[in-house]
């Protein structure tokens, strides 16, 4: 049993080809080990700068911040560590390996920096502490404003390394705050709440953020104009481009397709709100849903040929699937009475939603064919909004466990539910970026 | 196999309703929204001077902002107890009108028979719960509802607009019961009334 234990350990260490044969995708099942990894604070290998410190650890900290939320790792306590990092060698034969055997590391994070004017060069190696050998080494330049994106960056690299898929922590989260008094704004940040950005700021309502392909647009929906409609923002320029509604009724929310040409948009016209294909500019091509009731929370399968989305027509809000082309729909949820906001993994096996479970929400996920639920999220509180990870091995979501709604971030299966960074008031609707390009 | 009422059915049921219920708004339950929190009520006199560009002639008395308008100048988004106009009330999840909301309807028909050149905005609201977009959707259900009985009643349509502000801009901040079923409404705001001689 002790010796199976072991092997085990191995195989999701570095014995890559073995680790990629057993643990595709996945790196530890429930009830796995987490893998025991040290991270060292950087070596200042430039000049000396005041902001030497605030480099050293603080990229430690993101990488360390990152591999914990991601849940297949232990990451062993700095303050247990033996050798000084300003002292040490980043390179094998310029340090000792004991010092990190001793305190039960398998894996080892060490790197150095130097800062010249607004730029940062980075070089960041991972170690095997018990084969002594150098797994992965890169450098990086950036400015020194986005030296956490190289953190981030860097774990990515050390996920593809175990998994043989690269990381989703070089990516942003955008997401709905009112905490800039009692206005609902939009904002964006990387996960550790680093490059925190406001997207709006009109003083009004502003909903359902989600992104582009590329990272560069987000749409969402606002009241800005006084009547709700939707808004395609352009983030490097910062312009807005808004949807007119085609008659005298409202966009209340949508989404753009996986190649970004087109939109999914729930409109509401006399009380009834259907799904409209539009182009990106807001033009309605076609009219998908013909229902006298309530259709709303459209989003794309991954090969953007079919749409999840809610709909009353059988009494309560539950999830259906429309084929794009036939634009005939099926029922996917027949559990529970109050089934909302569904994403489709990218992955496309599976679709996370929102359900209602007594009196309080939860996230749940089904395949989706339909089947069995699986609830992730406890009825303790409430927990809504989920939202996929770009490779489909975790879904961000709002909560309000610890009072107000902050947002946290959980492995697909429901483990290691964490809170991210929150912004002091009610964070809600995350919506998590594809890959960012740099 | 439950179909909830559409609003096409009740038409028809509260045509039936209305020929013996008749005792109307002494069966009105009291409105919380204005019961829990009138000592705002003598902060509307600001509305009409601040200019909603649509207020026209409006009373400074029983002048309603809309709900957006409340928020944007920091005001909670309640319906004056002198507003002539009340909001009615909706079960979680539910865009069918009880009787209590038929009963407030029929009073509010009544006062907009009295003041034929008024133009009033419906605005449907929800409770925190579920999610915000189906909440935007139902808030439109309830407000259409609402305009739906009132033009039963015999208002002209074009004198009654929508919109849905979902559970964005709740009167009562709590987490409880007691602040939901002030939160679930559809809510008047005169939007235009000339004066009448």
């Amino acid at each position: 049993m002790k010796f199976l234990l072991l092997v085990l350990s191995l195989s999701f260490g570095f014995h890559l080809d073995l680790a990629l044969a057993q643990f595709k995708g996945e790196i530890v099942g429930s009830g796995g080990q987490k893998f025991p990894i040290a991270v060292s604070p950087l070596r200042n290998t430039g000049s000396a700068t005041a902001d030497a410190g605030r480099f050293s650890t603080g990229i430690a900290d993101s990488i360390v911040h990152d591999l914990e939320l991601s849940g297949w790792f232990r990451v062993i306590d700095r303050s247990s560590y033996i050798e000084s990092p300003q002292q040490s060698g980043i390179t094998l034969g310029t340090f000792d390996l004991k010092d990190w055997s001793t305190l039960g590391a398998e894996g080892l994070v060490k790197g150095g920096f130097s800062v010249q004017g607004d730029e940062i060069v980075v070089e960041l190696r991972l170690f095997d502490v018990y084969q002594g050998k150098e797994r992965i080494a890169k450098r990086y330049t950036g400015g020194v404003g986005q030296f956490r994106r190289i953190a981030h960056k860097f774990v990515d690299e050390i996920i593809n390394q175990f998994t043989g898929i690269p990381g989703v922590f070089n990516t942003q989260i955008a997401y709905v705050s009112n905490s800039g008094g009692r206005f609902k704004e939009i904002y964006y940040s990387h996960l550790d709440g680093s490059e925190k950005r406001q997207v709006t700021d009109n003083r009004t309502i502003n909903l359902s953020p989600s992104w582009g392909v590329n990272g560069r647009t987000i749409l969402y929906s606002s009241f800005q104009d006084r009547a709700q409609t939707l808004y395609l923002r352009d983030l490097p320029s910062g312009k807005d481009l808004r949807f007119n509604p085609p008659g005298a009724g409202r966009f209340l929310g949508g989404k753009l397709s996986p190649d970004g040409q087109m939109v999914v948009a729930t409109y509401e016209s006399g009380g009834n709100s259907n799904l409209y294909l539009l182009d990106r500019s807001g033009k309605v091509l076609r009219r998908l849903t013909e229902e006298p009731g309530i259709e709303v929370s459209p989003a794309w399968s991954p090969d953007g040929k079919q749409i999840v989305y809610v709909s009353d027509r059988s009494g309560s809000p539950q999830v259906f699937v429309l084929d794009v082309q036939s634009g005939k729909s099926r029922r996917v949820t027949y559990n529970g009475s109050y089934n909302t906001s569904p994403e489709w993994s990218p992955k496309g096996d599976r679709i996370v939603y929102t359900g209602r479970v007594g009196s309080k929400f939860a996230i749940f996920t089904i395949p989706v064919e339909g089947g069995d639920p699986r609830k992730l999220t406890s009825e303790a509180f409430d927990s809504e909004d989920p939202t996929w990870s770009p490779d489909g091995r975790f879904i961000a979501f709002s909560s309000n466990r610890a009072g107000k709604y902050h947002l946290y971030v959980m492995q697909a299966s429901g483990e290691n539910q964490r809170r991210l960074t929150g912004s002091g008031g009610d964070d809600t609707k995350p919506s998590w970026s594809p890959r960012l390009v740099d | 196999m439950e179909f909830r009422s559409r609003v096409a059915y009740c038409g028809l049921l509260m045509m039936v309703l209305v020929a013996f219920a008749c005792a109307p708004t002494a069966a009105t339950k009291p409105d919380p929204a204005s019961s829990g929190t009138g000592s705002a009520s003598a902060k509307t006199s600001d509305t009409a001077r601040s200019g909603d560009g649509q207020g026209g002639g409006t009373k400074e008395s029983d002048a309603t902002s809309s709900s957006l308008k409340a928020l944007q100048e920091g005001k909670p988004p309640i319906t004056p107890a002198s507003s002539p106009l009340k909001d009615a009330f909706f079960d979680f999840d539910r865009y069918d009108l009880s009787g209590d909301a038929r009963a407030v309807l029929r009073a509010n028909a009544d006062w907009l028979k009295n003041n034929p050149s008024a133009r009033v905005e419906i605005e449907g609201h929800c409770d925190e719960r579920g999610t915000n977009e189906y909440n935007l959707a139902l808030g439109a259900k309830r407000a259409q509802a609402a305009r739906d009985y009132l033009v039963s009643l015999g208002i002209a349509p074009d004198r009654l607009s929508t919109t849905s502000y979902g559970e964005e801009i709740p009167v009562c901040q709590g987490h409880s019961e007691d602040c939901w079923r002030q939160n679930r409404r559809a809510r008047f705001v005169i939007v235009e009334r000339r004066a009448t001689s």
